[in-house]
């Protein structure tokens, strides 16, 4: 596991975030919106897998799984987006 | 790594406490890559029905109260500081800081649950919860089901946090009644802790997707 004073600080990231997020939703950017509130929240979720859920030192196979996870997801929205979009 | 005084008894299959430690986390793994697979489905909904109605989503989430969903991803991210700290303690056998830190963890997904049937008992008031009490406040024919998803989507996260807390409070109840923590002891806080971080980051992304939207 990280030392304390890292967890410390990704949690101080984390609010920062939540702020930077907040800020954004309220100013009218369009297609931005989605955009950047989605890439902020796909930066949390990597702070809190790498950092807090230990995927850093985690064995091999358990990064698999999660990296399953996102493979699985992308094959999801990748074929269910497109179909609403086509139609 | 853990590092502890006491060896730990390590049963067939396994030859070596940390290939049973990698097991338990493998096993855990698993079952949250099921379940993003869940909520996965719940997400692929809210983004269809942002593409094909975005009027009325929009329209739907502004009704929703920002500061309280902003309040409670507060509360979860401290609570996953809390929680990481607690497997940290765990593992270095520091008992008394990893029984704190794992009573704040419960303490703040407790905290999360109040304000969360807060917003609900609010919203239901307004008539936003469709079906039920006061008439439903808005026109847009898509509004409707923007409030059946973000129920469905805020109930089964709600319900994944009550089962964390259970969890995490009978995992600290166990530790406080024993005199040292042992191994594996600092593999059930490990384990544990996955699963909160998974709820965590669900959370990280419904509150974006449902709370603001809104512009």
């Amino acid at each position: 596991m990280p030392n304390r004073l890292t967890m410390v600080l990704v949690w101080g990231a984390l609010l920062a975030l939540l702020a930077a997020t907040i800020g954004v939703s309220q100013l009218r950017l369009g297609l931005w919106n989605p955009v950047l509130n989605l890439s902020i929240a796909a930066i949390k979720t990597l702070l809190v897998a790498w950092l807090y859920m230990d995927l850093r030192t985690a064995p091999p196979v358990a990064r698999l799984f999660g990296l399953g996870l996102i493979l699985w997801l992308t094959i999801m929205f990748g074929l269910g987006i497109p179909d609403w979009l086509t139609r | 790594m853990p590092a502890m005084a006491e060896p730990m008894p390590v049963q067939p299959p396994y030859r070596q406490a940390e290939q049973r430690r990698h097991a338990d986390l493998l096993g855990m793994w698993l079952f949250l890559a099921s379940e993003g697979m869940l909520f996965g489905g719940v997400f692929l909904a809210l983004a269809v029905y942002r593409l094909i109605l975005p009027q009325a989503m929009k329209a739907a989430s502004a009704h929703l109260d920002l500061w309280a969903g902003g309040a409670n991803t507060a509360v979860l991210l401290t609570s996953s500081l809390t929680m990481a700290l607690a497997v940290r303690a765990a593992q270095a056998g520091k008992r008394s800081e990893a029984l704190a830190e794992l009573a704040a963890t419960a303490v703040l997904g407790v905290a999360f649950e109040a304000i969360k049937l807060h917003s609900w008992w609010s919203e239901y008031l307004q008539g936003l919860l469709p079906g039920h009490g006061p008439p439903f406040p808005l026109a847009e024919p898509g509004a409707r089901m923007f409030f059946h998803l973000y129920f469905v989507a805020t109930g089964l996260h709600a319900l994944h946090l009550a089962v964390g807390i259970t969890v995490v409070t009978v995992l600290t109840g166990a530790l406080a009644l024993r005199p040292q923590t042992t191994p594996r002891d600092a593999r059930a806080v490990e384990v544990t802790a996955l699963y909160w971080h998974l709820v965590d980051i669900v959370w990280i992304f419904l509150y974006p997707v449902l709370y603001l939207i809104a512009r």
